[in-house]
C-alpha cells in the first residue's frame, strides 16, 4: 500500500504553517505554563513539536467541553429559537499523535450514523488532521494493543515523520495528498524512506505490549457480576480526569443556562464517573457506588463500543494511565480481566 | 525506608491475624516508576504488597468516610490531622480504626523529577537515604530528595502523626517553621491583582473534581455542585462558575483544611489550590489562633462561637 | 432524519387535566406551533419525546396520545424534579419545545394477529394507554386479536385516564382488569397487588404477547407469573427507563449493556433483556 509521501524540511516547516494560518484556524499544540495543549495558534513561532503528548487530548477541536447547540427567546405565550451559524473556515489540527488522529475516528462513527450531530460532524468536514509520528513513546503508551501504532496513519491525512532534519510526509487521504502540493514539500528519496522505515520499526519495537487476550471482550460479558470488580476499582477516587483527558471518551450533558426571558441550551461534558450521571429523578440510581461506573467504562470502552461500532473506545494514548491520582491503571485492569481472574 | 516497609508489613500482618481489622489500607509499588498508589489488604498472604516510600503521596484518609469496616491506614502526619478531623465531625468512629502512625520525611514531586528528566527515559527509581537515584538504560542520575518534595511538604510543620495507636519508625525533629511567605504575598497584592492572580489558575480547569475527591474532608453526599434544586452553578468551565466552584469548596473547608496538599496533587492542569487554601488557612489562624487537625477536644472556629471571636467587620464594617 | 436532532420544534399547551387527586400527575395536550412540524411528526404507540421548558432544560416522556388523533399531543407528567416542576406551574397558551418521536415502539408487526395482554402499574401505563386507544381506533382494531388490559395503582385517586377507563369499561372489544393496592372511599372495584391479578386472569399464551409497564416491584413479580403461564421470553416485551439526555444515542448515559434506552429501545423483549449486562431498572 503505497501513499503518497514527500519531504518536508524542518526549516520549511514555518512557511508552511504560515501558508495554511492565512486561510484556516489551525489547533496545534502549545506550551501553557507547565503543560503543553493543543490550541489555536496565529504564528508558527507558537507551535511545539518537540513534546510527548498533549496533556489534554484534542478532542476539544471538535467537541468543545462547552458548546451552545441554540439560543432562545421564551415569554409568557411565545419562543423563539435561533440555532448559531457554524464557521466557514477551515480548520487544521496540527502535530497531534497517531493515537489521538485515531481517537478521532471513533468519534467520528458517535457522532455520525444514522442521526448526524451537526455540531461535530460540520466542524469535523472542515478538519484537516496532521498527526506526527511518535519515535520515543511513553512507557505509559499502548497504542499498538489497541490496533493503533506510534506511527499509525489511521486518522491522518497527513502523518509527519521526524527524520532529523526533515519529515517524511505520508498522505492518508485526499484532503492529505491535496496539502503535500503546498511548495514546502520536496520530493522523497530513498535513503529518506529508509530512515522512515527504521524509526517506525525502533519505535513500535520499543513498546511493550499489553497483554491481552483475544477473547476480552468475551471474559467481560462472563465477569459483569464477578465479585472482582470491587477489587479492581476499590482505590478509584470517582474524579472525571480519566474521561476528561480521554481522546475517545464523549459523554455530555444538556442544560439551560437562563438570563432572565433569554439563554441557551448548551453541551457540557459529563462523566460516566461522576455519582449523579445515571440518577433518576425518583433518587434511583442503576449505579450507586464507585464499583459499578468504574465497571461501565471498562464495559464500554471493551466490550460495548466494539460491538457497536466495530472499534474499542481505547486507543491506548495512556493519558488515563499517567495522570490517575491514585494510578488505577486500565492496561493492569483489562490484562486482569482478559485472564478471567482477579489480580 | 525499607525497615519501615517491614515495620508496616508487619504490623499489618497482627492486626489481620488478630482479625482487629478487616482491611488495611496502606500504599504498594505502583505501575511505573515513582509512583506508589492505595491499596487495600484483607488476607494475611497480601501484606507483602505493602510498602513504603517516597512515593507515597495520596491521602489515605480520604477512604475513611462511610467505611463500614473495622480499618487499619497507614498514616502519615497529614492523613492523621485528616483523620483527627473526620472524628471530630463523626464521620470515622475512633473505635473503627486503627492508625499505623508513619512519621513523613516528604513526598517526592514526581512533576519536578520529570522537568528535570524526560520521564521516558526513567526504568527505576529508588531512594537511598537522602538521595533520589533514576536508572534508566542509558544514563544514572542521584538528585538528592529534598530539592524535590512536594510543595505542601516543604511547608509541612507537623510530620508525625498526632495521632496514632501503632508507630513505624522514629519520630522526627518538628523543626519546620512555615512563614505563609506565599500567602503574605498574596496579601500585598490589591484585590484586583488577586482577582487577576486566581481567575488565571482557575481557567486551567477542566472541572474534574479530583481535588474535591482526593480531599478528605471532602465528603458530602451531595456536593454543592451537583445540587440542582436549587442550581448553584452551571456544569461547564465558564470561568465564574468555576471561580465559585473553586472558591466555595476552599470556605467549606476554612477551619478544616489539614494541608495535606493532595488537591493539589490530583490536579492534572497545575490549578494552584494551595494558594486558595493556604490564605484560608492563615487567616483562620490568624483571626481563631485554630489550626486544623491537631487536637481531638478542640472544636472548629466556624463550627462555634467564643464570645471573645472577632466582630471588627461587623461592628465597625 | 431531523437535520438538527438537538433542536426542539414549538408546541402550545391546549389542556391540562389533573389525573390524580393529589395533583402530581397531569396530562398535558400540546398542540403544534408549525404546521411543517406537524406532518413531520409521525409516532407509534411506545415512542416518547423530549420536552424543553426552556430556561429549566429537557426531560423525555412517553407518549400518551396515540397517532390516531392527529393534531394534539398528549403527555403524562409526574411533577419531581426541575423541568417537572415548572411544567406543573404552565398554563394553556405557554409554549414548549419538543423533540421527537425517540425511541422505537411497540412492535406493532408482529403484534398484528394476536392476542395482546397488556400489563401496566402507577405512572408507566402512559404509553400502553396509547397503545389501547391505538388498538381500538376503528381502522386498526380487526387487525388484532384479544385484548386484555390490566392496570393497577396504589389506590384509586392515583388510577390515570379515569376517561378512558370508563370508555374502555364499556366496550365489548377488550377486557379491562382495573385493581388498586389499597382501597379508598366509594371504591367498588378490585383490590389486590398487578402480579395477583395477572395470575388470576390467567391469559392464555398461545399466539399472544404480554407488554409489562411500571414501577420496578411490579415487573419483578408479574414476569414470574408470565413465564408460569407460559409466555416465551420472546413473547414479552417491556418498556425500561433509565435516565436520559439526548435520547438520540450518543450522550453515553441511558445504555443497558451495549443497548441505549433511547434509541435500540425503550421497548425490549425480555430475550433481548436477557443478553444484555444487566443495570437495568424496568
Amino acid at each position: 500500500m503505497s501513499s503518497p509521501s514527500k519531504i518536508l524540511k524542518k526549516d520549511r516547516l514555518a512557511s508552511f504553517l504560515e501558508r495554511l494560518l492565512q486561510e484556516r484556524q489551525v489547533f496545534a499544540p502549545v506550551r501553557k505554563g507547565e503543560v503543553i495543549l493543543i490550541r489555536e495558534i496565529d504564528s508558527p513561532s507558537q507551535a511545539v513539536l518537540e513534546y510527548r503528548n498533549a496533556k489534554e487530548s484534542p478532542k476539544s477541536v471538535l467537541f468543545p467541553q462547552r458548546e451552545t447547540l441554540f439560543r432562545y427567546r421564551a415569554e409568557k405565550g411565545k419562543a423563539e429559537v435561533d440555532i448559531p451559524s457554524g464557521r466557514e473556515q477551515g480548520r487544521v489540527v496540527f502535530g497531534i499523535r497517531p493515537c489521538d488522529a485515531r481517537g478521532l475516528l471513533l468519534l467520528d462513527k458517535v457522532f455520525g450514523g444514522d442521526c448526524r450531530d451537526p455540531y461535530y460532524a460540520d466542524k469535523r468536514a472542515n478538519t484537516v488532521v496532521v498527526s506526527l509520528g511518535c519515535a520515543n513513546p511513553n512507557p505509559a503508551c499502548f497504542c499498538l494493543s489497541m490496533g493503533g501504532g506510534p506511527c499509525s496513519a489511521e486518522g491522518s491525512d497527513l502523518l509527519l515523520l521526524d527524520v532529523g532534519d526533515r519529515y517524511v510526509a505520508e498522505a492518508g487521504s485526499e484532503k492529505g495528498t491535496a496539502l503535500l502540493e503546498d511548495e514546502a514539500f520536496e520530493k522523497v528519496d530513498e535513503e529518506t524512506v529508509a530512515l522512515a522505515e527504521k524509526v517506525k520499526r525502533e519505535s513500535k519495537a520499543s513498546m511493550k505490549p499489553v497483554a491481552l487476550k483475544e477473547k476480552l471482550e468475551e471474559q467481560l460479558e462472563r465477569l459483569f457480576n464477578d465479585p472482582v470488580w470491587k477489587d479492581l476499582t476499590e482505590s478509584c477516587l470517582g474524579c472525571g480526569i480519566c474521561t476528561y483527558l480521554c481522546p475517545t471518551c464523549h459523554c455530555f450533558d444538556l442544560c439551560d443556562e437562563a438570563a432572565g426571558t433569554t439563554g441557551e441550551r448548551i453541551r457540557v461534558w459529563d462523566s460516566c464517573q461522576f455519582p449523579l450521571f445515571t440518577q433518576q429523578a425518583s433518587g434511583f440510581n442503576p449505579r450507586p457506588t464507585v464499583k459499578e461506573r468504574f465497571r461501565q467504562r471498562i464495559m464500554h470502552k471493551f466490550s460495548y463500543l466494539p460491538e457497536t461500532q466495530a472499534m474499542p473506545g481505547c486507543v491506548g494514548c495512556g493519558r488515563c494511565v499517567t495522570e490517575c491520582p491514585v494510578n488505577l491503571d486500565i492496561r493492569e485492569v483489562v490484562t486482569s480481566l482478559s485472564e478471567g481472574n482477579a489480580r | 525506608m525499607r525497615q519501615l516497609t517491614t515495620d508496616i508489613r508487619s504490623m499489618a500482618r497482627k492486626l489481620l491475624q488478630e482479625k482487629k481489622v478487616q482491611v488495611v489500607i496502606g500504599f504498594e509499588r505502583g505501575s511505573m516508576p515513582l509512583r506508589s498508589r492505595p491499596c487495600f489488604v484483607r488476607k494475611e498472604e497480601e501484606v507483602d504488597r505493602l510498602v513504603w516510600d517516597g512515593f507515597c503521596e495520596n491521602t489515605l484518609a480520604a477512604y475513611l468516610p462511610k467505611r463500614k469496616e473495622k480499618t487499619a491506614i497507614v498514616a502519615k502526619g497529614c492523613d492523621s490531622r485528616a483523620v483527627v478531623e473526620l472524628i471530630k465531625e463523626k464521620q470515622v468512629q475512633r473505635d473503627q480504626v486503627i492508625l499505623i502512625g508513619v512519621p513523613c520525611r516528604g513526598m517526592v514531586d514526581r512533576s519536578r523529577v520529570e522537568a528535570r528528566v524526560t520521564p521516558g527515559r526513567i526504568l527505576q527509581a529508588e531512594e537511598r537515604e537522602d538521595l533520589l537515584i533514576l536508572k534508566g538504560s542509558d544514563f544514572e542520575e542521584a538528585l538528592s530528595r529534598s530539592d524535590f518534595l512536594h510543595d505542601s511538604c516543604k511547608t509541612c510543620t507537623h510530620p508525625n502523626p498526632v495521632l496514632h495507636d501503632l508507630l513505624a519508625g522514629e519520630s522526627l525533629d518538628e523543626k519546620n517553621q512555615d512563614s505563609f511567605s506565599d500567602i503574605e504575598i498574596f496579601d500585598a497584592m490589591t484585590p484586583e491583582e488577586r482577582w487577576s492572580y486566581l481567575s488565571k489558575e482557575v481557567d486551567k480547569c477542566i472541572r474534574c473534581y479530583a481535588c474535591r475527591n482526593a480531599c478528605p474532608l471532602c465528603y458530602c453526599p451531595e456536593c454543592f455542585v451537583d445540587a440542582s434544586l436549587p442550581q448553584w452553578i452551571g456544569k461547564s468551565t465558564d470561568s465564574s462558575d468555576t471561580m465559585i466552584f473553586h472558591l466555595m469548596r476552599a470556605y467549606h473547608l476554612a477551619g478544616r483544611c489539614v494541608a495535606c496538599g493532595a488537591c493539589e496533587r490530583a490536579c492534572p492542569v497545575g490549578v494552584d489550590l494551595r494558594k486558595l487554601n493556604r490564605k484560608l488557612l492563615k487567616d483562620v489562624k490568624d483571626l481563631f489562633g485554630y489550626e486544623a487537625g491537631l487536637c481531638l477536644d478542640e472544636v472548629s472556629p466556624l463550627a462555634t462561637f467564643r464570645p471573645d471571636d472577632p466582630e471588627h467587620f461587623i461592628v465597625n464594617p | 432524519m431531523m437535520e438538527n436532532p438537538y433542536v426542539p420544534f414549538l408546541m402550545r399547551v391546549e389542556e391540562i387535566l389533573a389525573e390524580t387527586d393529589d395533583d402530581n400527575i397531569k396530562t398535558f395536550e400540546l398542540s403544534f406551533v408549525g404546521k411543517a412540524d406537524e406532518e413531520r411528526f409521525v409516532y407509534t404507540p411506545g415512542q416518547f419525546a423530549e420536552i424543553s421548558v426552556f430556561g429549566k432544560g429537557e426531560a423525555p416522556f412517553g407518549m400518551a396520545s396515540t397517532p390516531t388523533s392527529p393534531g394534539r399531543l398528549a403527555f403524562s407528567v409526574s411533577k419531581i424534579g426541575v423541568v417537572t416542576g415548572e411544567l406543573h406551574r404552565m398554563e394553556k397558551g405557554d409554549v414548549v419545545g419538543v423533540r421527537g418521536p425517540l425511541g422505537n415502539g411497540y412492535p406493532l408487526e408482529s403484534f398484528k394477529g394476536t392476542n395482546l395482554v397488556l400489563v401496566g402499574g402507577g405512572f408507566g401505563f402512559s404509553t400502553l394507554r396509547s397503545l389501547t386507544n391505538f388498538i381500538l381506533h376503528d381502522s386498526n382494531r380487526k387487525d388484532y386479536g384479544e385484548l386484555s388490559v390490566i392496570y393497577g395503582a396504589r389506590r384509586p385517586g392515583l388510577l390515570l385516564y379515569k376517561k378512558d377507563l370508563e370508555i374502555w369499561r364499556e366496550r365489548g372489544d377488550l377486557r379491562l382488569h382495573l385493581t388498586v393496592d389499597k382501597s379508598e372511599n366509594g371504591w367498588q372495584g378490585h383490590v389486590g397487588f398487578v402480579p395477583d391479578v395477572a395470575r388470576s386472569v390467567a391469559p392464555n399464551p398461545r399466539n399472544a404477547y404480554a407488554v409489562v409497564c411500571g414501577p420496578p416491584a411490579m415487573i419483578q413479580f408479574t414476569l414470574p407469573v408470565l413465564k408460569d403461564l407460559g409466555f416465551g421470553h420472546e413473547n414479552i416485551f417491556l418498556s425500561l427507563e433509565m435516565r436520559m439526555k439526548c435520547g438520540i444515542g450518543k450522550c453515553g448515559r441511558c445504555n443497558v449493556g451495549s443497548k441505549y434506552i433511547c434509541s435500540d429501545g425503550p421497548v425490549f423483549s425480555q430475550q433481548e433483556l436477557s443478553h444484555l449486562t444487566t443495570e437495568a431498572h424496568g
